[in-house]
């Protein structure tokens, strides 16, 4: 077996070889630490074989140079931060971010919302009584009228007991709306239901839905625009997206520097 | 395959050629006295250069990267003959002759098949 001869590079080689050197500065730590001396012998070698032209050497190496870098530090970005513990660990982490970023924006978008209820609860027992003790539905209204598209005021309706309202403080778009019939059936089996209520695009409501017996049996309806209270749900939630994507920045700094620390090392083979 | 660790074929170009280069040497160099000190970088590039060797231009960069998976992977190993402390000598392993096999089973297969099917002409190589 004939190997080729190490020989004196020539000023032109000399000038070719160091600039290589320099280039192989460009290669991974760890990889430039085990294969520069090698690489830079194997190029030696090839500029001073005379099988191989100078206008093919220096594209193919330079091309080889453009490719295996690419290479080189893919692996090593896979080596350094793809390593199973460390993926493990980064998503444990954004999974447990994310669920307490979730319970920050769902614990008070729902003490927000059931605090919206508060004086629809008062305002329709209170008529539920009146109507109870024998009060006709027109005197027990709340004095003030109420445009349920536009006030944020609560407002009270009296229905019968087929759903039909019979007096309203309310009016939407010039009449007294009526819930869904699954509304009224929910109350007459449980006695209360507190949905909230789209009687058309653009306007919610959050509402109370009574039963009433005694002389005027039907339902008293309270309910109040949400408004207000979705633009503070819309304020949790964007605070809760900001803290979800902060904690999801922390972790990936967090993860990315411990990988790179953590990278594993390679010795000078020699 | 005799160990699950071994890369599953077919191999890269890069892959084959070095194998192929390694093989070469062992074959060539088996005859003399103590164990084959097996063959240099450069070498192997030039090797893989020529129209036997499979005709795939192999830079230093493809070549040493290439080399250190292939040491990982087993199929080769850095023999402890020196010439110059700037060079080292590689050989393969006996994973990588097994390797390397396997994968010269399924190219001659490949070719045989392509051969009956008349793909091949007549006087062609292999």
């Amino acid at each position: 077996m004939s190997q080729p001869a190490l020989t004196n590079p020539r000023l032109p080689d000399a000038r070719l070889e160091r600039m290589y050197a320099l280039a192989l500065h460009l290669y991974p730590g760890n990889f430039r630490l085990a294969y520069a001396s090698p690489m830079r012998q194997a190029f030696r070698d090839a500029l001073a074989d005379d099988a191989f032209s100078r206008r093919k050497l220096i594209p193919m190496v330079l091309k080889d140079l453009v490719q295996s870098l690419i290479r080189e530090h893919s692996a090593m970005m896979r080596d350094t931060f793809a390593r199973p513990t460390l993926v493990y660990n980064g998503l444990v982490l954004a999974v447990l971010a994310t669920v307490l970023s979730l319970a920050l924006y769902g614990i008070p978008q729902q003490v927000l919302r059931m605090g919206a209820n508060d004086p629809q609860v008062q305002l329709s027992g209170d008529l539920a009584a009146q109507l109870e003790q024998g009060v006709s539905p027109a005197d027990a209204m709340p004095p003030g009228h109420v445009d349920i598209a536009h006030s944020l005021a609560p407002f009270v309706i009296a229905y019968d007991q087929t759903g039909k309202p019979i007096a309203s403080q309310g009016t939407l778009d010039g009449s007294i709306p009526t819930p869904p019939k699954g509304v009224f059936d929910y109350a007459l089996q449980n006695g209360e239901d507190r949905p909230t209520w789209t009687p058309r695009h653009g306007v919610r409501l959050a509402t109370v839905v009574r039963r009433v017996g005694g002389a005027h049996p039907g339902f008293v309806l309270a309910g109040r625009s949400l408004n207000e209270v979705q633009q503070r749900i819309q304020h949790v939630w964007d605070m809760a997206a900001v803290a979800w994507l902060f904690m999801l920045g922390l972790i990936f700094v967090g993860t990315t520097a411990f990988g790179w620390y953590t990278r594993p090392q390679a010795t000078q083979m020699s | 395959m005799a160990t699950r660790f071994a890369p599953a074929t077919p191999l890269s170009p890069a892959v084959f050629a070095i194998l192929l280069s390694l093989a070469e040497g062992e074959q060539n160099g088996a005859s003399g006295p103590g164990p084959w000190g097996g063959k240099h970088g450069y070498l192997i590039m030039k090797d893989a250069r020529a129209p036997r060797g499979g005709g795939i231009t192999l830079g230093p960069g493809t070549l040493y990267g290439s080399l250190e998976r292939m040491m990982r992977d087993g199929l080769v190993e850095e023999s402890s003959m020196s010439d110059d402390e700037r060079r080292r000598y590689y050989r393969l392993t006996g994973l990588g002759h097994r390797v390397f096999a396997t994968e010269l089973e399924r190219l001659d297969a490949a070719v045989s098949s392509a051969r009956s099917l008349g793909l091949i002409p007549h006087g062609g190589r292999s």
